[in-house]
């Protein structure tokens, strides 16, 4: 059964409820993206930008290293910020790195800090709101690629997606293109590992 | 396919509208023929085509990103800019010269600051949202539709907005009052009035016109343009459904 | 949305990872070395315009619109039309387009495409002539709607398109009069360009998207008509002699098959 398409602007609840992407105009509470009606009446954005928030895990890439610490491209308009402090390795210009978010403030400024510098690879972007597909419920979704791929891959909440050098490239790509073609649609999981058993990687 | 009505003498005494009739054919309420895509331009955030009778325009939309210049951000919200174009073949005329005109100008800030009151820009400091307008062919109408396209783009980027938001040109022709003008009553009528309208509210956000009306002519015309915009966003939400659709798609064709 | 993270920073890093995937023989998207993406082709899209079409190339698409005006020779070829060619980088079509006048990319691709139909001599600009002071100009303009890599060679499909499908306008009293046209214009042959990339290596990868553009060492673009080379632009990095020799013959291979894909357009 296909959800319903909620369009911004939509009225999606009496009076005020606390949802992400949502608008109060004093009297009810309306959708502000594009999302879905689940069968309990609870609204999902499909689409919307990365917002930070404390304790999300995150993939960057270091940008700049200062004496106070490093800028990081997080996918954001603006850099997130690892303070020398919050790093015990030495980080360098070009890394990847997995971290999580440590503060956030109301001018969109990000710290972040439990560091873990990620090895060779490739980093993808990919749309936030359709992240949590591509992780799968209990992980099932990524595990199947982790299996599939040879190699280790790291989701950022932000919509930066690392790839270890290991992996297949050609077949993880393709597959993690099918999932965000597809992030809408039930049954995705089993289509995928279908994919990757029958594209010349087996077991 | 809407016939191009390519000339008809350049008196305003020609007659535009004969029996009910007018010179494409319409009755005096009726839009032209609307298609809109989303999403058709990967590489942007959000995007939109849309053919509105014979005009063809293009809108693809970033952000909130990177605010550049960095003077020009705010910490406020995100700083909206729009830009509206005419390619060079976009008229049936000679070709003209690329880059901005003093119209184009002018019809980037009309639009952006009709789009400003729906969308959350506060939610954004110190980012920018661009919306970038390219009107492939041009046969009357450009700004309503193209407002009605970046509307749309919005949606499909996710930027969040408070509303809806659709637009049409109603005017005068003939002493008759004509819903969604095409380019000789725009050229030869007697007034137009291009208005943009949210769904939901009913707030009118962009407001302009040239020519003569009186007071009761543009509370009617209003009221036309709700029961026209009611309908264009119907194409619109159409248009933004079917992205989701899960069934097999037709391949987009421009 | 596009795939890659900030192209500048590290593009050493992201040849090497590449250079992986690169030895066992294919490309990120499984491709072989010299071979392109889905190539699409949709003519008469633009009405205003006297010819047009839309070239696709895997997702990079652009937009070529032709048309005629009357206007003043250049005062050393008086008998001569003249053609313009002008491209837009769209700012929609990536986020590394930035709207403003035309920069060097815009113009570099606009005279590589230009020069590749002139050269081919497929047009008869003397055929243009209408009176003493008065040619026809051709105004060729290439608007890239979105940029998934290679846009150079998309443009010139979808210009040599464009050509083959416009009509030439009916002219009175030294006068356009437009929505009347008077028989198609004469193509004598198939001008495309074929774009080629090495990475770290020496082998050329044809067709370069996003991922490979931005890590490439060598570009090179190379026009080909059905018998001869009509143009050639080496972008950033060197080549050796062999290289480009080499080059020339996937130019040709591959420019064939662009040709077929034209012929069925006509």
């Amino acid at each position: 059964m296909e959800k319903r398409i909620i369009l911004p602007g939509e009225k999606i609840a009496e009076g005020r409820i606390n949802a992400a992407n949502t608008f109060f105009d004093g009297k009810d509470t309306y959708a502000t993206a594009i999302g879905t009606l689940d069968t309990t009446d609870r609204y999902m954005a499909l689409e919307s930008p990365y917002k930070p928030v404390v304790e999300d895990t995150v993939v960057g890439v270091i940008t700049d290293v200062r004496h106070a610490g490093y800028e990081v491209d997080l996918n954001l308009p603006n850099s997130g910020f690892i303070p020398t402090r919050n790093v015990r390795i030495t980080l360098q210009l070009g890394d990847f790195v997995l971290c999580k978010i440590k503060l956030v403030n109301e001018v969109g400024d990000v710290d972040l800090g439990e560091v873990r510098r990620l090895p060779i690879g490739k980093v993808l972007r990919y749309p936030p709101s359709k992240i949590p597909r591509l992780i799968g419920r209990k992980s099932s979704m990524i595990e199947v690629l982790k299996k599939y791929g040879n190699g280790d891959i790291m989701v950022g909440n932000n919509g930066y997606v690392w790839i270890s050098e290991k992996n297949n490239m050609p077949i993880i790509l393709k597959a993690i293109g099918m999932i965000k073609e597809n992030a809408h649609r039930s049954g995705l999981t089993d289509e995928i590992t279908n994919f990757l058993k029958h594209d010349g990687v087996g077991d | 396919m809407t016939e191009w009505v390519i000339s008809l003498g350049g008196t305003k005494d020609v007659q535009l509208i004969i029996d009910g009739k007018r010179t494409d054919g319409r009755t005096l309420d009726e839009l032209r023929a609307i298609r809109i895509e989303a999403g058709v331009i990967p590489e942007a955030d959000g995007s939109s085509y849309i053919e509105w009778g014979n005009n063809k325009i293009v809108c693809g939309v970033y952000g909130p990103r990177e605010c550049i210049p960095r003077h020009g951000a705010s910490p406020y919200g995100a700083t909206l800019k729009c830009r509206y174009m005419m390619s060079p073949f976009s008229s049936l005329e000679e070709h003209s010269r690329s880059g901005p005109s003093r119209r184009s100008n002018e019809l980037s800030k009309v639009i952006r600051e009709a789009l400003e009151n729906v969308l959350l820009l506060g939610k954004f400091p110190n980012t920018q949202i661009e919306i970038y307008i390219d009107v492939l062919q041009a046969d009357g109408g450009t700004r309503t539709a193209s407002l009605t396209a970046a509307a749309v783009a919005l949606a499909n980027a996710g930027i969040p907005m408070k509303d809806m938001v659709a637009a049409v040109a109603v005017g005068k022709a003939s002493e008759t009052l004509v819903v969604d003008l095409n380019k000789p009553e725009d050229n030869l009528g007697q007034s137009d009035m291009p208005i943009a309208m949210s769904h939901r509210d009913k707030n009118l956000l962009l407001v302009q016109m040239d020519g003569l009306l009186t007071k009761e002519e543009i509370s009617k015309m209003l009221d036309m343009v709700e029961k026209s915009c009611d309908e264009i966003h119907e194409v619109q939400a159409d248009a933004l459904r079917r992205i989701y659709k899960t069934e097999q798609k037709e391949p987009f064709r421009w | 949305m596009g795939d890659e993270v900030k192209d500048t920073i590290m593009a050493h890093i992201r040849r090497n990872v590449m250079e992986k995937t690169l030895v066992k023989g294919t490309r990120y998207d499984g491709r072989a070395f010299d071979e392109y993406r889905t190539v699409e082709i949709q003519t008469n899209v633009i009405k205003t315009a006297e010819g047009s079409a839309i070239a696709k190339i895997g997702e990079t698409t652009v937009l070529a619109a032709i048309k005629f005006d009357v206007v003043t020779p250049f005062q050393d070829r008086p008998t001569q039309g003249v053609m313009i060619t002008n491209a837009e980088l769209l700012p929609m079509a990536s986020p590394t387009f930035e709207p403003g006048p035309p920069g060097e990319k815009s113009i570099e691709a606009a005279r590589v495409v230009d020069r590749a139909i002139r050269s081919a001599e497929c047009i008869d600009l003397n055929s243009f002539f209408i009176e003493e002071g008065k040619v026809l100009g051709i105004y060729l303009d290439l608007y890239v709607l979105n940029h998934s890599g290679n846009y150079t060679d998309a443009a010139t499909l979808a210009g040599t398109a464009a050509l083959i499908n416009t009509k030439m306008p009916r002219v009175e009293n030294v006068k356009i009069i437009r929505g009347e046209y008077e028989g198609p214009l004469e193509m004598t042959s198939r001008p495309v360009t074929t774009s080629m990339i090495k990475v770290d290596k020496n082998y050329w990868l044809v067709d370069p998207m996003r991922d490979e553009e931005n890590v490439a060492e060598t570009v090179l673009t190379i026009g080909t008509t059905e018998k001869h080379v009509c143009a050639m632009q080496k972008g950033r990095g060197s080549l050796s002699k062999t290289e480009l020799l080499d080059a020339i013959d996937i130019a040709f291979k591959r420019g064939n098959d662009l040709r077929k894909i034209l012929k069925e357009v006509e």
